[in-house]
């Protein structure tokens, strides 16, 4: 069953086009992820889907219900969360006011305490400094924060921008484990990301993005086996279409 | 200088002070969440004072008499469209030219407070003039060795004091206070946390004008008149002394405003020129504080910037 649903989006920043037809899907309780070289349209996907910068034509399903046009906190309150590129951690909230914003939809107190508890349970160094503020932190401790803001909403979906940038590989690693945790709880993951062989380690299907376009899509395997996906990972343009192998679009 | 003239000093400056304060930070708060200078300010505050007397004026022309009963309506009707005022600045004027450069915000904003001002000088009965503001406080006291201290200051002087220690409590303690601050330092990612962007601005706009309010009436008991024109030296001061704590900043405001009348009261009474010069002089004292510290005398405190 399918959670999200990506139909045809084309996505503009003031002058440039970027995303030129972007169809995809993400069923329901998979990580699906979208890999794709430097300036593909990875982040722009994302801001489209969370209504930032809404899509100029396509549609934007989601459990079913069309999101295309809504206002960004509409479509969040549909129960989808963002880590989002860079971890955006509010600098000068503490640690425990930048959970609590996860969880800003939630009305009901003892709800919120649960989410936070197991914040602090997946991040115990997070417990520890609660009260510092989160612009002090150190990268990695950022990151625990970002991704624990996400976990806060409990979303359906969780939308995961690039996690790994500018940590080191054993942060890297945990923060992949703890995605995987995250997904294994009942949470849709997408996940985008640079770190091709990590990403295709947890991910059930994924998508190749080059230049606004979907390149090539399959399994996890399929995707690891294929040649012409590195090139096109690379950046070396839309690679040339292939008979065999996972299935690319026209 | 006997002490009981001091004392005397020092309760005009205190009340003074907390009128900026309170106008000082509503320049703060709509800095602080949409990084931009309302220059109308103060002249919502001035309707402010006038949507009091409107109400004033009615109610006893209705034959209401009790006092309790006229300063209540009073303070309301003031709050009432003072708040209203500033969501319909922060809806039609200041939200439209969001992502226009900052001056051009303020060049609107300084445009819609002539169009206020002229509004109340033109639609208000007798506007031209200044109008009367009744007395509507106890204005007996205590005296205290020589030294009169009236209920009405110190009424004005305490609960304009837990209006500020309310706003703080809002700001730093409740959920609104949270989306207000978070959508003042990265409002695209406080609306990935499902903020209301929009009713955040309108609200937080709402919010520092109630307050400016506030000051408006206690700026008509003081003086015992109010004018069309009220709003522009109470705006360019509240605007300074917003600055002058460090623009943004919800202490700050406090006590730039502070400042601001301490200097006004010392450039009155304890310089050999006239009192008329007291404006000169603090103004002249701000501006050379602002060279020492161009940022403001508080600066930047990470955690009590809204
Ligand atoms: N705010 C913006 N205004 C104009 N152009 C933009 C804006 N943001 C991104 N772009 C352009 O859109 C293109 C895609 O950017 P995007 O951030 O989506 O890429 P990405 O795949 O996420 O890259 P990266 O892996 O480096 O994060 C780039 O060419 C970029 O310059
Ligand atoms: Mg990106």
């Amino acid at each position: 069953m399918e959670e999200l649903r990506v139909e045809n989006v084309f996505t503009a920043y003031d002058r440039a086009d970027v995303l030129q037809d972007v169809s995809l899907t993400v069923e329901r309780g998979t990580i699906t992820c979208l890999l794709g070289s430097n300036g593909s349209g990875k982040t722009t996907l994302i801001r489209s889907i969370l209504g930032l910068t809404p899509p100029r034509r396509g549609r934007i399903l989601f459990g079913g219900r069309d999101l295309t046009g809504l206002q960004t906190h509409r479509i969040v309150a549909e129960g989808i969360a963002c880590i989002p590129e860079g971890r955006k951690v509010f600098p000068r909230l503490t640690v425990v006011e930048n959970l609590r914003l996860g969880a800003y939809l939630e009305e009901d107190a003892r709800v919120i305490q649960q989410h936070l508890d197991r914040v602090f349970a997946t991040f115990p160094r997070l417990a520890e400094r609660r009260q510092q503020l989160a612009g002090t932190m150190s990268g990695g401790e950022q990151a625990m924060v970002s991704i624990g803001r996400g976990m806060m909403s409990a979303p359906k979906l969780l939308m995961v921008d690039e996690p790994s940038l500018g940590l080191s590989p054993l942060f890297v690693m945990e923060n992949f484990a703890v995605i995987r945790r995250i997904n294994q709880q009942g949470v849709t993951v997408f996940l985008v990301e640079q770190n091709v062989h990590q990403t295709l380690a947890i991910a059930h299907r994924g998508y190749v993005l080059s230049q606004g376009r979907v390149v090539a899509q399959g399994t996890a395997s399929e995707l690891l086996a294929d040649e012409q996906v590195r090139a096109a990972y690379f950046g070396s343009g839309p690679p040339t279409g292939r008979p065999d192998g996972p299935r690319r679009n026209p | 200088m006997s002490a009981s003239v001091i004392a005397q000093y020092v309760m005009n400056g205190a009340m003074l002070g907390m009128m900026y304060a309170l106008v000082a930070v509503g320049f703060t708060l709509f800095f602080g969440v949409l990084d931009i200078i309302q220059f109308s300010h103060g002249d919502v505050v001035a309707a402010g004072a006038f949507a009091g007397l409107a109400a004033w004026t009615l109610l006893t022309a209705a034959g209401v008499a009790a006092p309790a009963v006229l300063l209540l309506a009073v303070v309301l009707s003031a709050i009432a469209v003072t708040a209203l005022l500033g969501a319909v600045v922060a809806r039609f004027i200041v939200l439209p030219v969001k992502g226009a450069p900052q001056l051009n915000v303020l060049l609107v904003t300084l445009m819609a407070g002539t169009v206020l001002r002229e509004c109340l000088r033109l639609f208000y009965p007798g506007g031209s003039q200044p109008k009367l503001f009744p007395a509507l406080l106890p204005t007996s006291g205590w005296d205290i060795g020589g030294f009169h201290l009236r209920f009405d200051n110190v009424i004005l002087l305490v609960s304009g004091a837990l209006l500020i220690a309310g706003t703080h409590l809002i700001i730093t303690r409740s959920r609104l206070g949270l989306a207000i601050r978070a959508v003042a330092q990265d409002e695209e990612t406080a609306r990935t946390m499902g903020i209301d962007f929009r009713r955040v601005v309108l609200v937080t706009f709402a919010l520092g004008s109630a307050l400016a309010a506030f000051a408006g009436v206690i700026d008509g008991l003081y003086y015992n008149e109010v004018f069309f024109g009220m709003g522009l030296l109470l705006g360019v001061i509240g605007f300074a002394a917003a600055i002058l704590g460090g623009l943004g900043n919800l202490y700050g405001a406090i006590v730039g405003g502070f400042l601001f009348a301490a200097l006004q009261t010392i450039g009155a009474v304890a310089l050999p020129f006239a009192s008329a010069y007291k404006d000169v002089f603090a103004f002249g004292v701000v501006i050379l504080l602002m060279a020492i510290r161009p940022t403001g005398l508080i600066g930047e405190r990470a955690s009590e910037r809204v």
